[in-house]
């Protein structure tokens, strides 16, 4: 099994996929132990919530080896799986309502023409990784999904706007604004200014 | 891979996408494969019935052996295996409703059997589906064993509407994997003539 950088460029060899497609169990649960991290960890940074997140898993890889006589391999297993848990994802976010199928609106964050454009952040704004993934967690869980869909795992705008059900215009400004409210997140200094700069009641 | 978007440069789209890939994996808080293993392979329904059947069946065989063979019924009038072909039963042209609705039934499982041998290399299955399948082939190949003790018409009918109804369960599993592979088959002509 061949595990190259991206977490869910994972090979199963054909052997296992055939036994699979026959009903062997073995060959299930190796399916499902390649898998379980790269799901796992797709499926929380999506939702955010560890108990949704091992739901998530548990039902999308049901699926995955429940139909896995309909693979044709026309494309790679792994995109195949990871596309399953995307959707089981996001299936789970509609399902649960406007709670967590939130997005960072036009009006919920002030955004200058700049920030949406060529502000570079230095490279330095996302070293640390325990506060990136506090600011990640504390973006709105479609803004976020965006984000790691983009970022992470190479989906193009359209194929997010078809996942989300939203407009290619939505993903786009999705990631714009919740890189700038990571930034933010980040960067206590301008976070303190932006506190300072509003306007009491 | 991301396409281009216009509203962050090239480096910050770099940095954020290297330092979200560089946050280190995570592994569910507990072992997720017992449930999965559970939800592929369910509890048999009918499992609790297998065993008292199949000693039943063995004390019928028993019991079989030890009667003369002139009050056996004869063996082409009985299936001798699950899906295994029916086409050499001869039923015998009598008017009764009962030897009637037996001959209709021989001629059903005839049917279903043909049906089922044709599609059984073709259908794909998934783990449930085949379970499903090879329990009921088990109970079909009870109700052959039973048949074959049967010493008349009047103790096979029941028999052989068991028989018929499990082959009916049994193309039922088969029958969803088969026309998924038949609609496949028809988006690949539809296909193919939209490129002629």
């Amino acid at each position: 099994m061949n595990v190259s950088a991206s977490n869910f460029q994972i090979e199963i060899p054909e052997t296992v996929l055939a036994r699979a497609r026959r009903g062997d169990n073995a060959a299930f649960e190796t399916i499902y132990r390649a898998f379980e991290r790269p799901a796992y960890t797709l499926a929380l940074r999506m939702s955010g919530d560890r108990d949704d997140a091992c739901e998530i898993v548990h039902d999308a890889m049901l699926r995955v080896l429940q139909r896995i006589a309909q693979f044709r391999g026309e494309s790679p297993f792994w995109g195949w799986v990871r596309q399953i848990v995307a959707n089981e994802a996001l299936m789970r976010m509609r399902r649960n309502g406007g709670r967590v199928f939130e997005s960072i609106d036009a009006e919920s964050v002030e955004l200058h023409s700049n920030d949406l454009r060529v502000e570079p952040p230095s490279t330095s704004i996302w070293p640390d990784a325990r506060g990136l993934d506090h600011a990640l967690n504390a973006l709105p869980s479609l803004t976020r999904s965006v984000l790691w869909l983009y970022h992470v795992e190479g989906y193009t705008h359209p194929e997010i706007a078809e996942m989300t059900g939203k407009t290619v215009s939505f993903s786009k400004s999705q990631v714009a604004r919740g890189t700038a409210r990571l930034r933010t997140l980040l960067d206590p200094l301008k976070e303190a200014a932006s506190c300072l700069m509003t306007t009491p009641p | 891979m991301p396409d281009d978007d216009t509203t962050m440069n090239f480096d910050s789209k770099r940095s954020l996408g290297a330092a979200l890939r560089a946050l280190p994996t995570s592994a569910p808080p507990r072992d997720l494969w017992p449930g999965l293993a559970r939800a592929l392979n369910p509890p048999r329904r009918r499992a609790r019935m297998l065993l008292p059947m199949s000693f039943a069946a063995a004390v019928l065989l028993a019991l079989l052996w030890s009667l003369p063979i002139e009050h056996r019924v004869s063996p082409s009038a009985t299936p001798s295996a699950a899906v295994v072909s029916t086409s050499n039963v001869s039923a015998p042209m009598t008017d009764s409703p009962a030897d009637r609705e037996l001959d209709r039934l021989r001629a059903r499982s005839q049917m279903i059997e043909r049906w089922l041998q044709a599609t059984s290399a073709q259908a794909p299955h998934d783990g449930r589906d085949l379970m499903a399948a090879a329990e009921v082939e088990d109970m079909v190949g009870l109700v052959d064993v039973q048949l074959s003790a049967t010493r008349n018409d009047s103790d096979a009918l029941p028999l052989w509407r068991q028989r018929v109804a499990l082959l009916e369960d049994l193309s039922a599993i088969r029958a969803a994997p088969a026309a998924l592979n038949l609609g496949d088959a028809n988006r690949g002509l539809a296909s193919a003539a939209a490129t002629l």
